[in-house]
C-alpha cells in the first residue's frame, strides 16, 4: 500500500513537471505579448505589470499582420486543403482496402513509404517543377498540401476502414446503391471519428506551416499568418512584442478548433488503432 | 410465381479453385428451402450468387422464370438478411428499414407506411427511433428481417441469420421466422450449418458438401432415407454410427448378413433383396443412436460393448460404448441409463429394420432400393 502511494505521488510529480515544461512556452508567449519591448528585455519570465503592461502590441500586430487578409488566406488554404485531403484520402483508402490486388498493396506501400521522405529533400525540385507549370500560387499550395497530407491520412483511414464489415456495403448494393452512393451514404458517415482526427492533424499542420507557403506564395496579398509574422523579424531588429502578440492572435482560431474537436480526436485515435 | 432455378451453376475463383461444381436446384414458389452443410461447402457462395453478390462462372440462375445472371442485385427482386445483420450503424432503425425505398426515390408517405407495417409484423414499433447499437442481438435480427420485408421482395435470402444469437434466442427467432414464412408465403432460401434449424424450418432441405448437392428432400425423408454416408452422418444428433462391414450370404440361401468384426447381423428381407449384388463386398453399416437398444442377453442382432461414457440429457441419455476398436453411441431412455456404469459390459440390440448400408467406395446408400428424391452426387 505504502509503495503504491509513493509511486502514485512520483507519477503526479513527473506529470506536473512535464506539464510545466510543455506550458512554459505558452506562458512566455502569452505574458510577453502584453509587455512593451523594453519590458520583455528586462524580465522575460515575469508577469506584465505596471508601466511595462500594454495592449498596444495587439492593436499594432493586428495592423501590421494585415490580419483580416492573412486570416482569410490561412483560413481558405487550410479549409480547402483539409476538405480535399479528407475526401480524396478516405475514397483512396476505401478502394485500397476493398481491392485485393498486388497493385493496391503496392500503392498502399507507396503511400506509407512517402511519409519517410523528408520534405526538405524534395522541396527544391518540387518548387522548380511547380514554377514551370505555373503552380506557385494559392491553388498550387493547396494542391501540394493534398499530396503531402495524403500519406498519413490514407494510413489512418485504411486502418479504420478495415474494421468496417464488407456486408454493410453488400447490403447497400442490394438496397440499390451504386459505388459512389455506398461511399457517400454508408462508408463516409461511419468514418466520422477518424475524419475528425485527420481534419485536426492536417488543419493544425497547414495552419501553422511556414516553409511551404514561403516557397510557393510570392504575392504579399496572398500571404498566410505565419508568413506575415516573418515581417517582425528583420535583419537588424526583432520586434518580439509584436511577434508574440501576433502569435497569440494566430494561435486563437486553431486552438478554438482543437478544443471543439478535442473530444473526437481522442475517440478517433482510439478507434483507428483498436478497431 | 417467384420460383428460383439454378441450372449447372458453377463458381471458379481467379486462382482456379472451383467452389461450386455445376449444381442444379429448383426452388418452388413460396417454398422455404434450407441449404445446409459444413463450413466451406459453398452454401453461402451459392446464396450470394443468387443475390448477385458473386459472379457466376457457369450455368444460369433464374428468378421468376427470368435469367438473372447479368442483372444487378437491386433489380433481382431479392432481399438478404446477413449473419452479422449488416445494419447501418449511423442510421436509426426507421432509416435502416426505409433506406432501400429512399434509394428508389419512393414517396415519403409510402416509405412511412411500409416501414411501420413491417415494424408491426415484427413487433419493433417502439424501436424505430433507436440506433442499432442501442438494440439487443434479437432486436437487431428483427430489424434486419424488417429491412428485408420493407423491400417486398420476390425471394428472401437468409445467410446464417441466427448464428450470432444465444441458444435460447435462436429457438425463439426460429419460430418467429417460420411464422413469418407462413404469414408472407414468400419464397425463402435459408443458409445454415445448424442441422436443427434445417430440420425444423425447411419445407425442403438441400444438403451440400464440397460444392456439390448431396441430397434435396423434405426434412423427414432426409433423416429416414439418407442418400449417402455424408447426409446420414451430417443430419441427426447424435450423428449416425458407422462401422465397416462385409455383406455375406450364409448357408447358400437368401439370408444375407453383415459381418462387423466377429458379429453377424441379419438384414431384413427388403434390405437383403437390394444387397444381393454386393455379397462379399466391403460396405459401411450405419445405424442411428436411437435404433440401438440396451438388451440383456446375447440374442439375434445383438452386440456386446463396453460402456465408456454416459451423458444424461434430461429425459434421455447418450451412451458412448466400445466394441473392440469400434465406438458407437446409443440414445436410451433416462431410466434405462441410470443403472449403467462406466466400464460395465452390456448387450446392445440393433433394430436392423432401421439400418442403412452404404457402398464402401461411392458411399451411396445401397440398402434403400427406392428411388431417392432430389439430385445427389458423391
Amino acid at each position: 500500500m505504502e509503495g503504491k502511494k509513493k509511486s502514485k505521488r512520483g507519477t503526479l510529480i513527473l506529470t506536473i513537471f512535464l506539464a510545466i515544461i510543455f506550458l512554459l512556452p505558452f506562458y512566455i508567449v502569452l505574458t510577453n505579448s502584453f509587455k512593451t519591448q523594453k519590458g520583455i528585455f528586462l524580465n522575460v519570465t515575469g508577469l506584465p505589470f505596471g508601466k511595462f503592461f500594454t495592449l498596444e502590441n495587439y492593436v499594432n500586430a493586428f495592423k501590421e499582420l494585415d490580419f483580416v487578409h492573412s486570416f482569410f488566406n490561412s483560413l481558405l488554404i487550410t479549409i480547402v486543403s483539409t476538405v480535399l485531403i479528407v475526401i480524396f484520402s478516405s475514397m483512396a483508402a476505401w478502394m485500397l482496402v476493398r481491392t485485393k490486388s498486388k497493385l493496391s498493396s503496392f500503392l498502399y506501400f507507396l503511400f506509407a513509404a512517402a511519409m519517410l521522405i523528408p520534405f526538405q529533400s524534395v522541396m527544391l525540385p518540387l518548387i522548380n517543377l511547380m514554377g514551370r507549370i505555373g503552380f506557385l500560387n494559392r491553388g498550387g499550395l493547396i494542391f501540394m498540401y493534398v499530396g503531402f497530407g495524403a500519406s498519413l491520412s490514407i494510413m489512418l483511414y485504411h486502418g479504420f476502414i478495415k474494421s468496417i464489415p464488407v456486408e454493410l456495403e453488400e447490403a447497400a448494393t442490394i438496397d440499390g446503391c451504386n459505388k459512389f452512393q455506398i461511399f457517400w451514404y454508408i462508408i463516409f458517415p461511419m468514418l466520422k471519428p477518424i475524419t475528425v482526427t485527420v481534419s485536426i492533424l492536417n488543419a493544425m499542420w497547414i495552419w501553422n506551416d511556414f516553409l511551404l507557403p514561403q516557397l510557393v506564395i510570392n504575392r504579399p496579398e496572398s500571404h498566410t499568418i505565419p508568413l506575415k509574422m516573418f515581417y517582425f523579424f528583420g535583419q537588424h531588429s526583432k520586434q518580439w512584442h509584436l511577434a508574440l502578440a501576433g502569435l497569440v492572435i494566430g494561435m486563437i482560431p486553431i486552438i478554438i478548433f482543437y478544443i471543439l474537436a478535442q473530444k473526437h480526436i481522442i475517440k478517433g485515435v482510439t478507434k483507428g488503432s483498436i478497431k | 410465381m417467384s420460383n428460383v432455378v439454378l441450372k449447372g451453376v458453377e463458381k471458379v475463383y481467379p486462382n482456379g479453385f472451383k467452389a461450386v461444381h455445376g449444381i442444379d436446384l429448383e426452388i418452388e414458389d413460396g417454398e422455404f428451402m434450407v441449404l445446409v452443410g459444413p463450413s466451406g461447402c459453398a452454401k453461402s457462395t451459392t446464396l450470394r450468387m443468387v443475390a448477385g453478390l458473386e459472379d457466376i462462372s457457369g450455368g444460369t440462375i433464374s428468378i421468376d422464370d427470368k435469367v438473372v445472371n447479368d442483372i444487378p442485385p437491386k433489380d433481382r427482386g431479392i432481399a438478404m438478411v446477413f449473419q452479422n445483420y449488416a445494419l447501418y450503424p449511423h442510421m436509426t432503425v426507421y432509416e435502416n428499414m426505409g433506406f432501400s425505398l429512399k434509394m428508389k426515390k419512393t414517396p415519403k408517405n409510402i416509405i412511412d407506411g411500409k416501414v411501420r407495417g413491417a415494424a408491426k409484423i415484427l413487433d419493433i414499433e417502439d424501436l424505430l427511433d433507436r440506433k442499432p447499437k442501442e438494440l439487443s442481438g434479437g432486436q437487431r435480427q428483427r430489424v434486419a428481417v424488417g429491412r428485408a420485408i420493407v423491400r417486398d421482395p420476390k425471394v428472401f435470402l437468409f445467410d446464417e441469420p441466427l448464428s450470432n444469437l444465444d441458444a435460447k434466442l435462436r429457438v425463439h427467432m426460429r419460430v418467429q421466422l417460420s411464422q413469418l414464412h407462413q404469414r408472407l408465403k414468400s419464397t425463402m432460401i435459408y443458409v445454415t450449418h445448424d442441422q436443427v434449424e434445417a430440420m425444423t424450418m425447411g419445407d425442403r432441405i438441400c444438403v451440400m458438401n464440397l460444392g456439390k448437392i448431396m441430397q434435396v428432400d423434405t426434412p423427414l425423408n432426409i433423416y429416414q432415407y439418407p442418400a449417402n454416408k455424408f447426409v446420414a452422418g451430417f443430419i441427426g444428433s447424435p450423428p449416425m454410427n458407422f462401422m465397416e462391414g462385409e455383406i455375406i450370404a450364409t448357408n447358400n440361401n437368401i439370408k444375407i448378413k453383415i459381418k462387423i468384426k466377429e458379429v453377424e447381423l441379419k438384414l431384413p428381407l427388403d434390405k437383403a433383396k437390394n444387397l444381393k449384388d454386393h455379397i462379399g463386398k466391403k460396405v459401411w453399416f450405419g445405424i442411428r443412436a436411437e435404433d440401438i437398444i440396451i438388451g440383456n442377453s446375447d440374442g439375434e442382432n445383438t452386440m456386446k460393448g463396453k460402456v465408456k461414457v454416459i451423458e444424461f440429457m434430461g429425459s434421455e441419455a447418450f451412451v458412448y460404448s466400445q466394441m473392440e476398436d469400434e465406438e458407437f453411441i446409443s440414445k436410451v431412455d433416462f431410466l434405462e441409463a441410470k443403472d449403467l456404469k462406466n466400464g460395465s459390459e452390456c448387450f446392445f440390440s440393433i433394430n436392423m429394420d432401421k439400418c442403412h448400408i452404404f457402398d464402401y467406395d461411392s458411399e451411396k446408400n445401397i440398402s434403400l432400393g427406392l428411388k431417392i428424391k432430389g439430385e445427389f452426387d458423391v
